[in-house]
Formats: C-alpha cells, sequence, structure tokens
C-alpha cells in the first residue's frame, strides 16, 4: 500500500511527539526523528502504533546539514517520497542576551532556525518534482511578540514565520504548501520549570495548552481540508497573543 | 556521441515535460525568456536531461544548472560530459 509519510523531526517528546501521534491516527506511515533520546523516540513509535499509525525511526542531527541530506535520501530511497515534513526539533537557552555567549547563541540558532533549510531544502526539491507536499513549521508565540530571556528562541522562531512565509511563495505554483503554527504556553517537559500559576495569570483561557492540541492542528493542516491553506500563521496559544 | 543526436536528444526529453512550442527550439533560445521555463523549472530540467542521458551518466550539478541559460549550453553541457563518459 503506498501510505502517506510524514517526516518530523525532534518527535521523541512533547509536540513532536503529539505530532506524530496525531497523524498516526489518521493512518499515516511516521517517521521519528530524534538526537539523543532513543527510548523516548521508541515511546513515541509504540504511541503511534497503538493509535493506528505505522513508523520508523531515525536519529539525525538537524543541526548538521550533510546528516540531513543524508537522512532525506534515506528517506526517498526507503518509501520513494516524503508526502509532510514537520520541522518541530528545537531547543531553549533561557537567558538575558547580556549573559549569551557565542556558542549558547549558535546552538539555538542552528537547532531552531537553521534546521529549517537543512531539512526542508532536500525534502522540497522531491516535493517540487512529484507537484505534492505539505510542510508544517513548529514556530512559537515567542517568535510572535518577543519574551525577555528569549532572545536567542524568540529570534530563531520568528525567523521559521519568515521562511515560511517566503517558501509558501516560492513553491505554491507547484502544489506544495508551507504554513506555521505558534504554540504558546504547552503543557509539555519544555516549561517545567516555569511558574505555572504566573502563567496562568496571563493566558485569557486560563489554563496551558495541550500537546494533543498542538498535534491535532497540525494533522489538520497536512490533510485535505486545508489544501488552500499555504503561508499561514496559526497560533495556538489560549488567546495570550492575538 | 553525434552533436546531432545530443540536440535531438535534448529536445525530444525538454518537449516532453515543458510546455514548449516545437519551432521555439533554436540553439540561441533562451531557457526563461523563449521557453518560458522558471527557476522552479530548472528542477524538472535538471531530472529530465539526466534521464534523457542516463547511459552516458550525465549528471548536471547545482551550480552547474544556474549557468545554463540557453539551449546551446544544454547541447554544450551534455556533449561535453557525454565525452567525458564514453
Amino acid at each position: 500500500m503506498n501510505k502517506e509519510i510524514a517526516l518530523i523531526t525532534g518527535a521523541s517528546r512533547g509536540i513532536g511527539r503529539a505530532v506524530a501521534v496525531s497523524l498516526g491516527s489518521r493512518g499515516w506511515h511516521v517517521i521519528v526523528n530524534f538526537l539523543s533520546r532513543r527510548d523516548a523516540a521508541e515511546e513515541t513509535l509504540k504511541q503511534v502504533t497503538e493509535a493506528g499509525g505505522t513508523g520508523e525511526l531515525l536519529p539525525f542531527d538537524v543541526a548538521n546539514y550533510a546528516a540531513c541530506e543524508t537522512a532525506v535520501q534515506q528517506c526517498i530511497a526507503t518509501h520513494g517520497h516524503i508526502d509532510v515534513l514537520i520541522n518541530n526539533a528545537g531547543i531553549r537557552k533561557d537567558e538575558l542576551l547580556v549573559w549569551t555567549d557565542p556558542e549558547s547563541w549558535r546552538a539555538v540558532i542552528d537547532t531552531d532556525l537553521t534546521s529549517f533549510y537543512n531539512v526542508t531544502r532536500p525534502v522540497v526539491k522531491e516535493m517540487l518534482l512529484k507537484r505534492k507536499g505539505r510542510i508544517v513549521t513548529v514556530s512559537s508565540t515567542s517568535g510572535r511578540t518577543g519574551l525577555p530571556g528569549q532572545v536567542s528562541y524568540s529570534a530563531a522562531k520568528a525567523g521559521l514565520i519568515g521562511a515560511t512565509k517566503a517558501l509558501a511563495k516560492e513553491v505554491a505554483k507547484r502544489h506544495v504548501t508551507v504554513n506555521a503554527v505558534c504554540p504558546g504556553f504547552i503543557d509539555t517537559e519544555m516549561i517545567g520549570s516555569m511558574d505555572h500559576e504566573a502563567l496562568l495569570r496571563t493566558i485569557p483561557l486560563g489554563r496551558l495548552g495541550t500537546a494533543h492540541e498542538v498535534g491535532e492542528t497540525v494533522a489538520f493542516l497536512c490533510g485535505e481540508a486545508a489544501a488552500y491553506i499555504t503561508g499561514s500563521v496559526i497560533d495556538i496559544n489560549g488567546g495570550i497573543y492575538t | 556521441m553525434r552533436r546531432e543526436e545530443i540536440v535531438e536528444r535534448v529536445n525530444k526529453a525538454i518537449l516532453a515535460d515543458f510546455d514548449v512550442e516545437e519551432d521555439v527550439m533554436q540553439p540561441e533560445a533562451k531557457l526563461g525568456d523563449d521557453l518560458g521555463l522558471d527557476s522552479l523549472d530548472g528542477i524538472d530540467l535538471v531530472v529530465a536531461i539526466e534521464k534523457e542521458f542516463k547511459e552516458s551518466r550525465v549528471t548536471i550539478a547545482e551550480g552547474a544548472v544556474r549557468k545554463l541559460r540557453t539551449l546551446k549550453d544544454i547541447y554544450d553541457y551534455v556533449e561535453t560530459h557525454v565525452a567525458a563518459n564514453p
């Protein structure tokens, strides 16, 4: 059977895992990328299978262009196509800019922003030839509003929005859509150290979002019903930024 | 491979893959202005030419494709690379 194939970067935990499960529940074959947490990636794969999908693990470093190109070629050789790319991998190093050393800055920009280029470039070439494809990138409310203590993260996530809008215009005539989602405060490990009570007071809907809600929004953008949506940025933030 | 055969096969590959009128296929025809190919079409052009000359292992590197401006540029490129892989 010629299944729909989705490559999800940073899918071992959190939002990446939720996207994997949402696509799996729609019967997709999910390629679960991760860097170091194999045990967590295997748990993602288990949940994808339980949801009704199929999948496989594909470890590679999204900050390394050669590694990304090789991994994408491997996917194409195995499956013949990649229908959906979810650019989700990301890290945060929260600190004031005055305390951010060059290595810390580069680590965030390389993993969160340059990874968009590293993975999307080889994938979109194949999508252009097939005249079909969906690219969804996980940005952040931090990239919309800017947050103190997250200058590098806000810069990278805002960059992803610009890249999404520009690429959408480049490839639209080949029926490849490119969109982004901007989650706000989502109940994942990434906000584990934050003061939840203080956060809740800032959110109009009065609660954290769930990774499942983000996963379902991304899955919608990958489906037929979203065929006319491109260059869009969908906020999933409980009203914290409108 | 004779030049005439290269010209014929390049033209055949382009006419098969792109919406181009046959009478436009002159050596000096510009890929953009005359054939109407845009930068995205360059990806398909590479695939079409490499497929047509697969037996000669002709490959068009990313840097090279941006230098192809006319049909003659393609004929010359293929001729050079076919000669390198007889």
